[in-house]
């Protein structure tokens, strides 16, 4: 019967009996021939065929494979009325799912997710690629899940784990898993806004003039290595202390680290669980923005929701002058990610635990993999900041350094030697001390970490390691986790757009805090792949929609541009009223770059920036 | 030492990105696919994909070799190793470009093996640059074997 498919057909093609089927050896004892005439056997045959393939569909569709598209979209619902924009993936999508899956999305963010499970399910389940609602659906089955697996309205495919997938479990229960697919390669990537309290006026009229300086000076296509000033003792302590040594160093304010999540520094961070290799690509990266959707960009703020809330964070008016810087672990944080996976592989096999997807390697927390596997993205999130805090330290142009040669090593470390070229520029614009500038962190925050937390679950106070992949911490008001500065408008959240369009500041609710894990959408979220983007958009027509919204672009890498183009992206604004009308985070501020320096990875520039003609065109 | 390079003559079996009817599209990353007659070959050309993806290899000489010693517990973890440790080694050694790989033994019932990259390191002025692989994954995954032809598919995270 196993045989059937192939062993069998060719019996009936050379019209035997098989001795592995059931009508088969009926007929065979009842003739007693081995051939037999055609008309019988197809008669035995066709009713046996039409039994099996019956049967051998029944066994698919309990696996969840195999189904056609209509079929899968039952298992996915409006959530209730109550909850605006909630979507409700039920049990059984997946096998072995331990608790219901569920996204935000309005129609046409539905319609992305829906239309690559569409493409998902008319290819065979031979190859491809899982699409997001089935990846959410898998995170549901895994060990010590509770409530739910939530994704952000920027849910895309990823690794394991969707990207804007949130997913707690439950620390009591010994069961319970870590995941480093949950977290990302990019470990504790985040943003950063820098305020100002400079006015857009005092920018605009040099701004052309210095985008043009910059793209002339910096040259295109140059190498990798930075020249290395940190020893590998420096890099030991930075990754156990955060921003702590940071600012022991000198290169960030004691006051910036009251404004970063964990407070830039989590405590069990420990660096010896950090491979050598992971050390050695960290050493020479460590203060470098990274490349992709990395940038840092000098923002004016175009519009204040809540008054109120801006003005804490020191954002009063429109026009103000903002930086956001967003970048990651870099390769630390990779090596840590890739580690973790190999050895997590061999856990599973020997702690006997199952998941649908290879790359969705876990392990339990209280393993030796799972400990091993948080101190190490702990040290690699404490890196992150280190690395945040450095990139603020040139974007404030810092003079006072006591240590001259300090300083010139933060210079040459930005990247590559000529960017100093940007730093002068900066300069040239600003003309005053950071200080002067009020240069203040307003928040900092990650969007791709594990933490261990407290939430309230069913009436029940529980301990949790909250899985935030592409998604942000959005803690209400009043949590005792978030700065005393922000107790009253609860915590700031940063979203990061993309090329051209807005970024945000939003504030987290009580509302989130009950229904996401206290967690709210990251940015804009791929809606194309890089390869798409570059075969199916034209770098011109970029170029032009561009130049319509009024921003001139200089170029040094076409395939930059396409990938990174809005069109690639989820409509980032769209994400952010999904999230405001769900209740799980308020709009604040809505900001709009007016530089933008990108970064291709082997460090080729991109710098973007809205040209003064726009503003002609706004008034 | 003297390093004796035994350089066959390259062959061009990898697609780094390969976009045909079933859409093996990344939202996020690039997927390497390569053949060959053997496994073997199909390993091979795969690791090259991947640092043709990162560099232009036409420019970088064979000047140096390291070699790497592997193993998994079933294929796929075997080709996850064999390439996270010619990734992992390129970081390492100060940005060493592999040019050509060649796998010198090769245990398919023990999943282990054993392979030489030949190379140089990176040099800013000399070596034209592409995207940099951060890491290998296991998402979609696929080794296909055949009496004629073996292919390998490998999503890798740019």
């Amino acid at each position: 019967m196993v045989m059937f498919d192939t062993v069998h057909l060719k019996a009936i093609d050379k019209r035997e009996t098989f001795s592995g089927c059931i009508c088969c050896q009926l007929l065979f004892s009842l003739s007693g021939k081995r051939k037999l005439n055609e008309a019988l056997l197809t008669f035995a045959h066709f009713s046996h065929i039409e039994h099996s393939i019956k049967k051998k569909k029944q066994r698919t569709m309990s696996l969840g494979q195999n189904r056609s598209f209509s079929e899968e979209a039952r298992y996915i619902k409006n959530g209730p009325k109550e909850f605006p924009n909630l979507k409700i993936i039920d049990k059984g999508f997946v096998p072995g799912m331990r608790v219901v899956g569920k996204f935000y999305a309005d129609d046409q963010l539905e319609k992305l997710c829906m239309d690559e499970l569409q493409e998902f399910s008319n290819r065979n389940q031979f190859g491809g690629f899982l699409p997001a609602v089935k990846q959410i659906a898998n995170v549901a089955g895994l060990p010590g899940i509770v409530k739910h697996s939530i994704a952000m309205p920027d849910v895309h495919a990823g690794y394991g784990f969707a990207i804007g997938n949130v997913a707690a479990f439950d620390m009591e229960n010994p069961e319970s898993v870590v995941s480093p697919g949950g977290v990302g390669f990019d470990i504790n990537c985040g943003v950063r806004l820098l305020r100002t309290n400079l006015d857009y006026k005092d920018v605009r009229d040099i701004q052309e003039s210095v985008a043009q300086a910059l793209f002339n000076h910096i040259p295109v296509g140059v190498g990798s290595k930075g020249i290395i000033p940190t020893t590998p003792k420096d890099l030991h302590q930075a990754l156990e202390m955060g921003i702590d040594w940071s600012i022991r160093q000198g290169y960030a304010w004691a006051e910036d680290k009251e404004h970063c999540e964990e407070y830039g520094r989590m405590l069990n961070a420990d660096a010896t669980k950090v491979s050598q290799r992971a050390q050695k690509r960290g050493l020479p990266q460590m203060g470098t923005l990274g490349a992709g959707n990395h940038y840092m960009e000098v923002q004016r703020v175009e519009k204040i929701f809540d008054k109120s809330a801006a003005k804490k964070m020191g954002i009063d008016r429109v026009n103000q002058i903002c930086v956001m810087i967003h970048s990651g672990s870099r390769g630390l944080g990779h090596q840590v990610a890739t580690d973790a996976l190999v050895k997590m592989e061999k856990a599973m096999a020997r702690d006997k635990i199952h998941t649908n997807d290879k790359q969705l390697a876990c392990a339990r927390i209280n393993s030796e993999e799972g400990k091993e596997y948080l101190d190490a993205m702990a040290a690699a999130a404490n890196y992150a900041w280190v690395n945040r805090s450095s990139m603020t330290f040139l974007a404030r142009f810092e003079k006072k350094i006591k240590d001259k040669k300090r300083f010139l090593c933060m210079y040459t470390y930005f990247l590559i030697r000529k960017q100093n070229i940007i730093l002068q520029a900066f300069q040239k614009i600003f003309k005053q001390d950071a200080d002067d500038l009020d240069m203040h962190v307003v928040y900092d925050v990650s969007h791709n970490i594990a933490k261990v937390e407290q939430h309230m679950v069913d009436g029940k106070l529980m301990k949790l390691l909250v899985h935030r992949k592409g998604s942000t911490r959005a803690f209400p008001p009043h949590h005792p986790l978030i700065p005393v500065d922000y107790q009253v408008i609860g915590q700031p959240v940063l979203i990061g757009g993309t090329m051209g369009t807005s970024s945000f500041v939003l504030t987290g609710t009580e509302k989130g805090m009950r229904d996401t894990f206290g967690s709210t959408c990251h940015g804009a979220g791929r809606a194309m792949s890089r390869n798409k983007s570059r075969k199916t958009l034209d770098y011109k027509d970029v170029l032009n929609d561009l130049k319509k919204q009024g921003i001139s672009i200089r170029v040094a890498s076409p395939k930059l541009v396409m990938e990174e183009a809005p069109e690639s992206y989820k409509d980032v604004t769209s994400v952010v009223d999904v999230c405001h009308t769900a209740g799980i985070s308020k709009k604040c501020i809505q900001l709009k770059p007016i530089a933008v320096i990108k970064v291709d990875n082997l460090f080729i520039i991109l710098l973007l920036l809205a040209s003064s003609s726009a503003t002609k065109m706004e008034k | 030492m003297n390093v004796t390079i035994n350089w066959k003559k390259q062959k061009q079996n990898y697609l780094i990105e390969k976009n045909n009817k079933e859409n093996l599209d990344h939202t996020a990353d690039i997927q390497l696919h390569s053949w060959g007659d053997t496994l073997l070959e199909a390993f091979e050309q795969v690791c090259i994909a991947m640092f043709g993806y990162m560099y232009e290899l036409e420019d970088v000489q064979l000047l140096k070799h390291h070699t790497v010693e592997v193993s998994g517990h079933d294929m796929s973890s075997l080709l996850f190793n064999f390439l996270n440790e010619f990734l992992g080694l390129h970081f390492e050694e100060d940005y060493f470009i592999f040019k050509d790989v060649e796998i010198i033994l090769f245990d398919p019932k023990g999943f282990s093996l054993k392979a030489i990259g030949y190379g140089e390191k990176f040099d800013r002025d000399k070596h034209g640059t592409g995207t940099e692989v951060k890491a290998i994954t296991y998402s979609a995954m696929q080794i296909k074997e055949e009496k004629t032809k073996c292919e390998v598919w490998v999503v890798v995270d740019i």
